[in-house]
């Protein structure tokens, strides 16, 4: 209660900051976690960036906690992975160890005595954090490693919708068609595209279907039910009432696939699909080729202002899932509610209370708000009650996250990312195009991960790749013609089980048990 | 007894008179020793002291815990290895695909090295030169954008040329028929042209007098090839090919990883691109020691066949 009254009065008061020096706030002290000031080293180290001790957001952070990071992790290494390596074969690990990859890092050294297990500290002096994982029971399972301990505070990305399918609304008016509400009619809006010159150059050079992964072309299989991952990485599994599946040895799967072939033989797919790659969609969009695909929200959009002059009538909209066979619309991409990313407190910390308390700083609503939106005044101000950027901000060239990563904020530490912020600066083809998806209710109850112990890890790692690649070599060909999906059927799931396709369910099933059911 | 006593003691001067040599040698020749020393050095830091580094291939390593107080676990990673069929598959892609490296790819920077040599005019055969070895220089990742895009179905060069000539167009790098074919021509055209310096310069130190006299006989040209040059820079030849031998195993990996698809693993899938799937996924250091140990060994018994046969056959040899 102490605490929300702090919250209020600090609201409040910073609020009130706009016309008063920034000092004002620091002055009822509420957020400082220690008497005295606290330095603490940090390995933190992202694709993007390390921890800068210069950040505004840090230097914010530091004055209201009295609690400075100092970062100790390589400037020069540009990958996450090798950084990590070179640090925990060390053994003198920093106070903080955080950035990319780190979900998995602590949950296979946390066990192992690297990192403190937080279970404990978060229930005592943690209570902001403590209250984010009661309300989401399902993202904490899904960060405690196998010995059921959390080791680190995730960052948690807001917002629901990722990518979507994408079609050439101009190309549907020019040739009276009506937007496709199912696959059939999806089937005919594809096949009038590859046969009706919607881009009139007397040519039958259309690409109806492109995608720039390819993977994205397997996840149309959902149009005929089936399933191909139930997180944000390609191939991974699902959760259909607590039991944990694999699309590709679905029935679903298996009717997407056939169907998918016969669209790919009648050129109703980008011949190229498997390795034309990234430049695709920049590639068949601007030369008025591309019809359809399935990509991101926000860069996608994006297309309808930087094509508007170079292709005439250029339109390229968002286009609600189509039905199914049986009726449902389905939409498999959402955004992770949970990232691989975030910090820990590793074993040589001698400050745990305080850096826990730190942590915290980061889930009361100042610090949510310095971590989203930088700092009052600089970046955004206070409008009715809501943090709104600066105009300046919003209008300078540089991309509005660009700039907030250089101060510090939207950096992958442990925090609660808030989806008012991307909505400020997104285009309004893609606020409309979230918005044609939130009528729907088209997504799936994602799966958040599991965290294996020794024993299933041992069986996962020995089958699952072996199996997975199987399973993609088998796909490609399937799509490409050169094999017979109905041939090959029966065989296919015989290897898969020869491959031990049921103990690597079993582990993954017992680990999903561990952390889920209570 | 003394005559023992005087034989035992035999040895240490003869000791003696042998180190007085050596130091004596070294003195000498110190300069040509002190060359020498960073060899040796980085061969100590960068190839013997890694060696430590390879019991990791008969334990169940964790970063953390160190290479030294990480669990052993015998033999079991390699078992692991050769109980997965996709791993034999790719020792055969590997042997496979280096094979046909060595026996269309070596034969290649001789001959272009032999026919440099018989160009007269000098800017020509500048230019020339520096025109095939132009490729070398270029870093794989655009090599492979060059071949993907020569090959793509719709708008590639060869599908093109294909199509002109009344034949439909092939989805070359997904059909697995035919990585081998592209993958192997890519590397030729890459590198014949860079490989083929070391034979130039053996060419250039075969003596002038040889063709001289050979002209004074009334040679021809290309019996002056067959019969001088070829036999002169034939031990090259061999060293190199002892060479090639021992890196058989060792496929352009980063060509692979940027060319193969799902679709052609079952061609294309060598055992470096077998382990970093395998590897990156979950990080299985050990396994990946245990896959690398396995090609050393494998390497250095192809070397000391091949060397062993040039020897028998040519007396060139490595050591």
């Amino acid at each position: 209660m102490r605490m929300v009254k702090n919250l209020v009065t600090s609201i409040i008061l910073s609020s009130a900051v706009i016309a008063v020096p920034a000092i004002a706030t620091s002055a009822d002290g509420a957020y400082k976690v220690s008497e005295k000031p606290l330095k603490l080293d940090i390995h933190f180290h992202t694709k993007k960036f390390v921890y800068d001790n210069n950040w505004l957001v840090e230097k914010e952070a530091a004055r209201l906690t009295n609690v400075q990071l100092n970062n100790v992790a390589s400037m020069t290494t540009t990958k996450s992975e090798e950084a990590f390596n070179l640090l925990i074969a060390g053994g003198d690990l920093p106070d903080i160890v955080g950035g990319d990859f780190i979900r998995d890092n602590v949950n296979r050294y946390g066990p192992e005595g690297a990192f403190v297990p937080m279970n404990d500290l978060i229930d005592k002096y943690a209570p902001n954090i403590k209250a984010f994982f009661d309300k989401n029971p399902d993202i904490r399972s899904s960060i405690l490693a196998s010995d059921g301990n959390i080791y680190y505070i995730p960052y948690l990305p807001d917002g629901k919708y990722g990518k979507g399918y994408f079609i050439r609304t101009d190309w549907l008016k020019k040739l009276n068609l009506k937007s496709p509400e199912n696959v059939d009619e999806l089937y005919k809006v594809l096949t009038a595209f590859r046969d009706n010159d919607p881009n009139g150059n007397g040519k039958k050079d259309e690409v109806p279907v492109f995608m720039r992964n390819w993977e994205e072309l397997i996840r149309m299989v959902t149009l005929w039910d089936g399933r191909t991952s139930g997180s944000d990485v390609f191939h991974d599994f699902h959760v259909v009432e607590g039991e944990l599946r694999h699309g590709y040895v679905g029935e679903g799967y298996r009717t997407g696939i056939r169907n998918l072939a016969k669209w790919y033989k009648e050129g109703l797919i980008d011949a190229e699909v498997f390795t034309r790659g990234s430049r695709s969609r920049e590639f068949l969009l601007s030369n008025d080729l591309g019809g359809m695909t399935h990509d991101w929200f926000a860069s996608t959009t994006g297309y309808n202002d930087s094509l508007k002059d170079k292709v005439e009538g250029f339109e390229f909209k968002a286009l609600a899932p189509p039905a199914s066979i049986s009726g449902v619309r389905v939409e498999e991409h959402r955004r992770a509610k949970v990232k691989n990313q975030g910090w820990a407190i590793s074993y040589t910390n001698e400050n745990q209370i305080e850096t826990m308390k730190y942590f915290d700083f980061f889930f009361t609503e100042e610090g949510r708000r310095l971590a989203n939106f930088g700092i009052e005044g600089k970046q955004y101000d206070m409008i009715d009650g809501k943090p709104i950027f600066k105009k300046e901000i919003l209008e300078n060239s540089a991309p509005v996250v660009a700039q907030l990563w250089e101060v510090g904020a939207q950096v992958q530490r442990g925090f609660y990312q808030d989806y008012s912020y991307e909505l400020q600066w997104s285009n309004k083809y893609a606020l409309e195009a979230i918005a044609l998806y939130d009528q729907g209710d088209y997504l799936l109850k994602p799966f958040l991960g599991v965290a294996l112990n020794e024993k299933e890890k041992a069986v996962f790692d020995k089958r699952w790749i072996t199996i997975r690649d199987y399973m993609l070599e088998m796909q490609q060909a399937w799509v490409l013609g050169s094999r017979d999906i109905d041939e090959d059927w029966d065989t296919y799931i015989a290897q898969i089980d020869r491959m031990g396709y049921d103990s690597v369910v079993k582990v993954m099933q017992s680990a999903y048990d561990r952390a889920y059911k209570k | 007894m003394e005559d023992i006593n005087h034989s035992l003691s035999t040895p240490e001067p003869m000791l003696l008179v042998k180190s007085r040599r050596v130091v004596k040698h070294l003195r000498k020749e110190w300069q040509l020793y002190l060359m020498l020393l960073p060899t040796i050095i980085w061969f100590i830091v960068f190839l013997y002291k890694p060696m430590y580094g390879l019991q990791i291939a008969f334990k169940d390593y964790s970063v953390f815990k160190g290479i030294t107080s990480s669990p052993w676990v015998g033999l079991e990673h390699f078992y692991t290895l050769f109980n997965n069929d996709q791993f034999i598959r790719a020792i055969q892609n590997t042997v496979m695909i280096s094979g046909a490296s060595l026996i269309f790819g070596f034969p290649i920077p001789i001959i272009l090295a032999l026919m440099f040599n018989e160009i007269i005019n000098p800017k020509f055969k500048k230019t020339a030169q520096t025109i095939v070895y132009l490729p070398h220089f270029i870093s794989a990742v655009i090599i492979a954008g060059i071949v993907i895009t020569a090959f793509a179905p719709s708008t590639g060069v060869i599908n093109l040329m294909l199509n002109a000539m009344g034949f439909d167009s092939v989805y070359f790098l997904t059909k697995p028929e035919w990585f081998r074919t592209i993958f192997v021509g890519t590397g030729i055209w890459q590198e014949a042209g860079f490989g083929s310096i070391v034979f130039l310069a053996a060419v250039a130190g075969v003596s002038p007098s040889l063709y001289e006299s050979a002209v004074v006989d009334g040679a021809s040209r290309f019996q002056m090839m067959y019969k001088i040059t070829i036999p002169c820079i034939l031990p090259t030849i061999l060293i190199m090919l002892i060479i090639k031998i021992g890196n058989i195993l060792e496929v352009g990996f980063e060509m692979i990883i940027m060319l193969y698809q799902p679709a052609t693993y079952e061609t294309a899938d060598v055992i470096s691109t077998f382990i970093y799937r395998q590897g990156l996924q979950a990080a299985q250091y050990d396994l990946a020691a245990a896959a690398g140990l396995f090609n050393a060994v494998i390497a250095f018994l192809l070397v000391i066949t091949a060397n062993t046969i040039s020897k028998r056959v040519s007396k060139t040899s490595l050591w």
